[in-house]
């Protein structure tokens, strides 16, 4: 009987500390898609603020994603809509925080992971820390109370915040790299972290579910870029029957000239260097002949419009 | 590889302690004391790797001593039985040098292990100094050795044990494993308390049944040094890392708000590591020796220090002040000066000298460097003023009318002995004993409210925000050190009120350090702050 009531006691505990860590997050969540309502990553979590099921495209990944594609490009080359959730030293179990957010309002039907963040090792600590901010986001905006008052409290969650670049990061720094050369073949592969698998594995799940098709991009860096992390991504793509897109070693066709197209002396691209990138990315997802083309449908006039504005601020930038 | 650097991780608090607790609450009870032993080893292995080897050497290295000091003694016992009395002295004479010879050897061992892998880099980086300074072309190499987690804890734990063996406190361990055991209870070894063998050593080895109310007493606890640890320590790491690594940039004001919440960071991280591992043992049925008894109430240095880090003052009491007070020609020295001096004085000289080794050892204790023994000598000043002219302050006072037991004169006295506390601290944290001046000197001469007025002192890690919550959390600990201070137990009240009652605290402060803790990417966590002593 002693033992029947210690039990029942400490479920009741459980029970009730679940309810006030919901409540709990329910009111420190943040309400709007903004930094002053605490939302972290403001432009990849532009896409919460997009109209509903109206991206076919979206990418995850690290600062190598937002730095590599500029989704107006491939707008202006395809008519596809493609929004970049990826944000800084974005890590694979945010990835799919990323993605599962990106699902909740939008059926894109490509999925693309761009690669470098699968070399960087989320950890057991981290990716339990991931599942219990998903289940109590209090874990994840546990400093909310600094941004929002008693009234934010109860508010309900509306996102009002669209990015006008659709997640790209834009800059026209030119920093060349010294190296240019830095595919060296081999038959080495860099080890992919347990976890990190695991989570991969969890995004392919996500998109079968979703009826979304994932492919692997490795965008061009002579920095975090090498053949044993190429051999690695292919094991991976070829074990979970996806497509895999390395751009290293496709130089002859984007044309990356390390001179000129990177921000940071070969670590990430620059303005010049993601259009080369977008360009390559837009006949490849127009060969896939998964998507339609959107610039006459007046359901997207609004992208059109972005276009031009985008096309201003980009002559403007490099007058 | 697993690692640890602190208890505080989820690794630890979330799966090494509900584990350990699960298979020690499911097994017989002979295998209980197996379950402790073997996580005991498996979390020291996880806080150093390899270097568990110096713990096992250290246990075994401790129960040959022990035995071997035991034997001397029973023989010395054998010997005596019909022996007349010169024959006995003789005999108890020669049994005494052995003991000796024995307890040198064991305590060169360990304190000499100690000396080599903490503090030879430091003697050879000084001698090579003074080498320099005396024209000298030759160097020491330096060398560099990789500290076992604890070392400093269970060394003294080790030293402890075989000086009781010695003394006949208690008797020698021939069981191993129970020894082992009383070496490296897991909860303890990374920041103590340091043992003594006769509180602890029989407890673990008896390993006792799990108790729903030790387990909820000691849940209580943990929680309580979460509090301490993650709401207030770790929001102030980036503040104070940011004033004393670039203590040149920073006004008097801005290094005065670092100085006292370094102290008060040090005292919520190392206390709230106490609570932990003491709410850990309970959870267990250990009962582990309290380290802190509400420190910042003390009206002296002398009795901050008999209720901050009290383990470590208390083995310097019994093992270094008493054995050398209690010294030959120390007592020669009394004796005499006492006759010279008058009994206020005359005691004091020989007190005095014990004291000084015993604050020399204090500061090398926590650190192979000068500012630690700085920090050291700095408490030995105030005590011994403390001795010299406390006469002449009950005189003054009684003269002056002030009753010395009032409130006031009281606060008056916390107060001081916290500031002067600060001050010490602030020679303990600085990076080396130049920085340590520098930074005091900055605090009389460069005294000014400009960078509050400006709003320079929120922009270096922590804002007003921050600042609010630290205080309210640091009012609550005033608050629960007052009732204590007072004999009221709030643990013993929360236990007593109904369900609904006491539920509601626990979702109160739960509520509390889940949204007020400083976690997650926009904070740096606090190392464990004792770990490297």
């Amino acid at each position: 009987m002693l033992y029947f009531k210690r039990f029942s006691q400490i479920l009741v505990f459980f029970i009730g500390l679940t309810v006030v860590l919901r409540g709990l997050s329910l009111a420190f969540m943040p309400k709007n898609n903004v930094e002053d309502s605490g939302m972290e990553a403001v432009r990849a979590n532009g896409i919460l603020g997009e109209k509903a099921n109206t991206i076919d495209v979206v990418v995850i990944g690290d600062s190598e994603s937002f730095c590599s594609i500029s989704p107006m490009e491939i707008w202006n080359k395809t008519g596809y809509t493609v929004y970049v959730c990826g944000s800084n030293s974005q890590p694979v179990n945010y990835s799919l925080k990323m993605l599962k957010r990106a699902f909740t309002n939008q059926k894109p039907k490509i999925v693309i992971l761009e690669t470098n963040t699968i070399f960087r090792n989320v950890g057991l600590k981290n990716t339990v820390l991931a599942s219990l901010g998903e289940t109590f986001s209090i874990f994840d905006y546990n400093d909310g109370w600094k941004k929002i008052g008693i009234k934010d409290m109860f508010k309900k969650a509306s996102y009002t915040y669209t990015d006008d670049k659709k997640g790209y990061g834009y800059s026209s720094v030119i920093r060349p790299s010294k190296k240019t050369e830095y595919m060296f073949p081999t038959e080495e592969r860099e080890k992919i972290a347990s976890t990190n698998y695991h989570l991969i594995e969890k995004i392919k799940d996500i998109c079968d579910d979703n009826g979304a098709k994932l492919i692997f991009l490795s965008t061009p860096s002579t920095i975090n870029w090498n053949y044993s992390r190429h051999n690695s991504v292919k094991d991976l793509s070829e074990n979970l029957g996806c497509e895999y897109i390395d751009m290293n070693l496709i130089n002859d066709e984007i044309k990356i000239d390390w001179t000129k197209d990177t921000r940071d002396k070969g670590d990430h691209l620059n303005h010049t260097g993601a259009v080369k990138a977008s360009e390559y990315l837009s006949r490849y997802l127009e060969e896939s002949k998964l998507l339609s083309d959107h610039r006459n449908d007046n359901n997207y006039k609004s992208w059109n419009e972005l276009y031009k504005r985008y096309l201003k601020q980009m002559e403007g930038k490099h007058l | 590889m697993l690692t640890l650097n602190t208890f505080f991780r989820l690794f630890f608090l979330l799966g090494i302690l509900p584990c350990v607790i699960v298979l020690y609450g499911i097994v017989p009870q002979k295998a209980r004391r197996w379950v402790l032993l073997l996580s005991s080893y498996f979390v020291f292995w996880a806080f150093s790797g390899k270097l568990i080897v110096y713990l096992l050497f250290s246990t075994l290295s401790v129960h040959h001593f022990g035995l071997w000091l035991s034997g001397i003694q029973m023989e010395e016992q054998q010997l005596l039985s019909g022996l007349s009395k010169d024959e006995k002295k003789s005999v108890k004479k020669r049994s005494k040098n052995k003991q000796y010879a024995v307890i040198f050897l064991a305590v060169v061992i360990h304190i000499g292990l100690l000396l080599i892998l903490k503090y030879s880099a430091f003697f050879a980086t000084n001698i090579n100094t003074l080498l320099g300074v005396m024209g000298s072309d030759y160097s020491l190499e330096v060398p560099k050795y990789i500290l076992p987690i604890g070392i400093s804890f269970y060394t003294l734990q080790a030293v402890s044990y075989i000086v009781d063996v010695y003394r006949k406190k208690i008797q020698a361990d021939t069981n191993l494993l129970r020894l082992a055991m009383f070496m490296s209870f897991f909860p303890q070894i990374l920041e103590g308390p340091i043992c003594r063998y006769s509180d602890t050593a029989d407890t673990l080895w008896q390993a006792p049944k799990l108790k729903y109310e030790n387990f909820l007493l000691g849940l209580q606890r943990i929680v309580f040094g979460i509090f301490k640890k993650l709401v207030i320590a770790d929001r102030l790491n980036l503040f104070i890392q940011n004033v004393f690594n670039d203590y040149r940039q920073y006004d008097g004001f801005i290094i005065t708000v670092g100085v006292a919440l370094y102290t008060l960071q040090l005292y919520a991280e190392f206390s709230g590591t106490m609570d932990l591992v003491i709410g850990s043992g309970q959870i267990f049925g250990i009962t582990l020796p309290e380290n802190f008894k509400r420190p910042f109430f003390s009206s002296s240095i002398s009795e901050f220090w008999k209720r901050w880090h009290i383990t470590l003052g208390a083995w310097f009491k019994d093992y270094i002040f008493y054995p050398l007070s209690m010294s030959g020609p120390l007592k020669k020295l009394t004796a005499k000066s006492r006759k010279k001096l008058g009994n206020h004085f005359g005691p004091l000289i020989s007190g005095s000298i014990a004291l000084f080794c015993v604050w020399l050892c204090n500061g090398l204790w926590h650190g192979p460097a000068w500012h630690y023994i700085f920090f050291g000598m700095y408490h030995f000043a105030f005590i011994l003023l403390g001795n010299i002219f406390d006469p002449y302050f009950s005189r003054l006072a009684a003269f002056c009318r002030i009753n010395r037991r009032a409130l006031p004169y009281r606060c008056f006295q916390i107060v001081r002995t916290t500031v002067l506390v600060c001050i010490g601290e602030l020679f303990f944290r600085s990076n080396g004993l130049k920085a340590g001046m520098i930074m005091f000197k900055k605090m009389i001469t460069e005294f000014s409210l400009k960078s509050l007025a400006d709003g320079t002192v929120f922009k270096l890690g922590i804002d007003a925000y921050d600042l609010i919550i630290v205080l309210i959390s640091t009012g609550i600990l005033f608050f629960v050190g007052l009732l204590q201070e007072n004999g009221v137990s709030i643990r013993d009240g929360i236990m007593k009120k109904n369900i609904v009652a006491r539920f509601a605290i626990y979702y109160a402060v739960i509520a509390f350090i889940v949204v007020f803790g400083a976690y997650g990417i926009n904070y740096l966590p606090v190392d464990p702050m004792y770990a490297n002593f």
